[in-house]
């Protein structure tokens, strides 16, 4: 978070630096079935955030420590490219990139009938291509849809959103600029169907109200992108139904 | 993707095929898949380009540092390729650190466009031993159906062409264009099924036999060349395969310069 500035983020009809208004998400374009040699793909285009998810697998857990008895485990990579970001990133493994993986993973295995396949492995590579602010989010999104591309059964599909504060006045979906001056975020991965949540993160200051505020605003942006993932998935499988 | 249970069987396969001159998805010999490319792709990148090659698809992106010039070259400016194979593009290739195919991906189509001279690296120069341009170019697969190494080459030269030194952005002069004097290009051969053909698919690779990589810059000359892999070949082979790269790499160089 860059914490309280005096830059001015928003005006005094709270209209945004892009002209959003205060609940409204960047525009956003889902594709499946990207990558060809994969079992599954897909890429969100979140405002200038494009992030890309493969899936590989079910598939042979090696080495056999890894192995679970009763169920699969999910293998996820979150990865940001080199060229991602305006300063270049070393590429490799960093402590960020780490625990995004993890939560992803965790997120994931909420909904992933992972029973269904004991003793092997379902490989999540999600790839920043080019970030702007909300990457994390947009990585679980493309991560379901490259799930539900690869034919994977789930019990529900994971969308993510985060709200954050500007100049104290709380906001759905910051874009860069407005992360760089932002003053919380509050990043949520719900269900679809069920609302329930398999992600949550969150820092910085939220009184009470404006937390409820953030939190409805994410479950709001819920069911539009919800439509997408499965408009997604019907145009790369070919049909309606 | 399909990877073949048994390899035995596919360089069997691909043995029988090569008698009748057939190739696993209906190509010549020497004839290569179409290959698309686009420029611009990358929003954060300088320059940018993605290039697809049938199901093989690649990105290549610019990025400019300010380094402080080699005590020998106070003059001179930096280039430094890195080809990133991670494991989104394909079920064979593994995480961890860069594996020996990946690194060897990344220093031949390195040495095909530094040798080639194509970057004047002191206009990279900004002042006299303190400061110069470092050009990185990073090269990312997508989707490895084969020959990654053409589709970097081509990407890599591509998002070169369209790259902008950021000057403002670094507060050391006007945005301008990173100049490019030549194109160079690569053309790949594997053997398979006993014979040398050119563009191999992913499945080709893993039932054939070594590899041979030529870059060749304006008016056919030579920048760089590799062989891979376990396997001799004879000078009348190469020569073979040097003609027809001589060809196909004016061709991919018109489609790279359009």
């Amino acid at each position: 978070m860059g914490g309280y500035s005096d830059v001015q983020m928003i005006d005094e009809n709270g209209i945004r630096v892009d002209g959003r208004t205060a609940g409204e998400i960047r525009p956003v374009s889902i594709n499946a079935g990207i990558i060809p040699v994969a079992d599954g793909s897909a890429e969100v285009i979140w405002g200038t955030n494009h992030v890309i998810a493969a899936v590989y697998g079910p598939m042979e857990a090696h080495p056999r420590k890894i192995q679970k008895q009763d169920r699969a485990v999910l293998d996820v990579r979150y990865n940001m490219a080199p060229f991602s970001t305006t300063d270049r990133i070393r590429p490799g493994f960093n402590r960020r990139s780490r625990e995004i993986s993890k939560v992803t993973a965790e997120a994931l295995e909420s909904v992933v009938l992972t029973e269904l396949y004991p003793r092997s492995k379902i490989r999540v590579e999600i790839e920043v291509i080019t970030a702007e602010a909300g990457t994390r989010c947009a990585g679980i999104t493309a991560a379901s849809v490259a799930l539900a591309d690869a034919g994977i059964p789930m019990t529900d599909m994971v969308i993510s959103v985060a709200s954050g504060k500007i100049n104290g006045v709380v906001v759905c979906d910051l874009n860069k600029e407005e992360d760089n001056y932002g003053e919380a975020d509050l990043p949520m991965g719900v269900c679809a169907n069920s609302g329930e949540l398999v992600f949550l993160q969150m820092d910085g200051d939220l009184s009470p109200e404006e937390f409820q505020i953030a939190w409805d605003y994410n479950m709001e942006a819920i069911a539009p992108v919800h439509e997408m993932m499965i408009d997604a998935l019907k145009r790369s499988n070919g049909g309606d139904e | 993707m399909a990877t073949p249970p048994v390899p035995e069987l596919l360089k069997t396969h691909l043995t029988k095929l090569a008698e009748s001159d057939e190739r696993l998805d209906g190509r010549g010999r020497f004839e290569g898949r179409d290959v698309i490319v686009e420029t611009g792709v990358l929003a954060r990148a300088e320059g940018s380009a993605r290039v697809q090659m049938g199901d093989t698809i690649v990105l290549a992106g610019v990025k400019f540092q300010i380094m402080t010039p080699y005590p020998d070259r106070p003059t001179s400016g930096g280039f430094m390729t890195s080809a990133e194979v991670r494991p989104v593009c394909g079920v064979h290739w593994e995480a961890g650190p860069p594996s020996p195919e990946a690194i060897e991906l990344g220093r031949v189509v390195d040495r095909g466009i530094r040798e080639s001279g194509c970057i004047d690296m002191e206009d990279l120069c900004i002042l006299p031993g303190e400061k110069a341009w470092q050009v990185i170019l990073d090269v990312f697969a997508l989707s490895d159906d084969g020959n990654l190494f053409d589709a970097f080459a081509t990407a890599a030269m591509a998002a070169l062409r369209t790259a902008i030194i950021p000057g403002e952005r670094f507060d050391v002069g006007e945005d301008r264009p990173l100049p490019v004097s030549k194109t160079p290009m690569m053309c790949s051969y594997h053997r398979v099924g006993g014979r040398f053909v050119y563009d191999a698919l992913r499945r080709e690779e893993i039932g054939g036999g070594e590899r041979i990589h030529i870059t060749l810059g304006d008016d056919n000359h030579v920048h760089s060349l590799q062989k891979g892999l376990k396997g001799a070949f004879t000078a009348a082979e190469f020569d073979e395969i040097m003609e027809h790269a001589r060809s196909r790499c004016a061709e991919l160089r018109d489609l790279v310069n359009n």
